[in-house]
């Protein structure tokens, strides 16, 4: 995968976080990943087209959902119910949305977000697009973001 | 504000987001719709002072809803809150009729600054 590809999906996670959230990360070392499996239980996933194909998985602990969606929706969830998925989703859809803005050159469209909640789920990213993993730190918790991308054979 | 407003969007925590703005700015009059077709549809049975729309739905687009309602004729001032912020986009959406555009993620605040700026009463 480019390493072009990877600053827009930080910058994007650390500007969604902050201005939605009001939350710093904190980002910690890259990595390659071999598993297709996400970080942790809630992650939402969006998928990329467009001169590249792939994926982007936001992934992040329950409580930190459940943290994310009272302040996204100004009251606290007592689980893990369909409001903090939506929440995820609508983060995971900035997320790549404002990433793909910074890849214009490359005339990317994201799809509709999935979120996904559960332990041993495999996600499947497309194939040859070495997944990276960028992990960030945060005062709500762990954040775990994925982005597979591989370039379309047509260009 | 008396206006009543139409805030159309899939996700239910974006429309509860731009609602509390909505209201932190007076407007208490409003219409949720989860897509552009209920968007349409609601459109057509009420008089709306302002909308909100997303971009990307299921069914009916933002920028589709935003051309059906100016093939009616419609003025209303209508504001495109979405994650495209490409010129092209932008453009486009002028194109379709959009009043405004507020790129995603945005903060409250200016949220409110576009809202009061175009305030219907």
């Amino acid at each position: 995968m480019r390493v072009e590809f990877i600053n827009p999906f930080v910058s994007a996670t650390h500007n969604v976080f902050k201005t939605m959230l009001g939350c710093t990360l904190v980002r910690g070392p890259l990595s390659l990943k071999s598993e297709h499996t996400p970080m942790h239980e809630v992650s939402g996933l969006i998928g990329l087209s467009g001169r590249c194909r792939g994926m982007v998985v936001v992934s992040v602990s329950r409580l930190t959902a459940i943290c994310a969606a009272e302040v996204m929706l100004g009251s606290r969830p007592e689980e893990v119910n369909g409001d903090v998925l939506d929440a995820m989703g609508e983060l995971t859809n900035m997320i790549a949305g404002a990433a793909k803005n910074q890849l214009e050159e490359y005339r990317l469209t994201i799809g509709l977000p999935t979120v996904i909640c559960g332990k041993g789920q495999t996600i499947a990213f497309p194939s040859q697009s070495a997944p990276m993993v960028i992990p960030f730190d945060s005062d709500i918790g762990s954040v775990c973001v994925q982005v597979g991308i591989v370039e379309s054979p047509t260009g | 504000m008396t206006a009543k407003v139409l805030v159309v969007d899939d996700s239910a925590t974006m429309r509860k987001i731009i609602i509390r703005s909505l209201n932190s700015v007076g407007y208490t009059d409003i219409v949720e719709a989860g897509d552009g077709s209920e968007g349409l549809l609601a459109f057509q049975q009420h008089a709306f002072g302002l909308v909100m729309t997303d971009w990307n739905m299921p069914n009916k687009s933002g920028i589709d809803l935003t051309s059906d309602i100016r093939a009616t004729g419609s003025s209303v001032p209508i504001f495109m809150v979405t994650t495209e912020g490409d010129k092209g986009h932008v453009l486009q959406a002028i194109k379709a009729g959009i009043t405004d555009y507020l790129v995603k993620p945005f903060t409250a605040d200016a949220l409110r600054e576009k809202l009061v700026k175009f305030a219907v009463v």
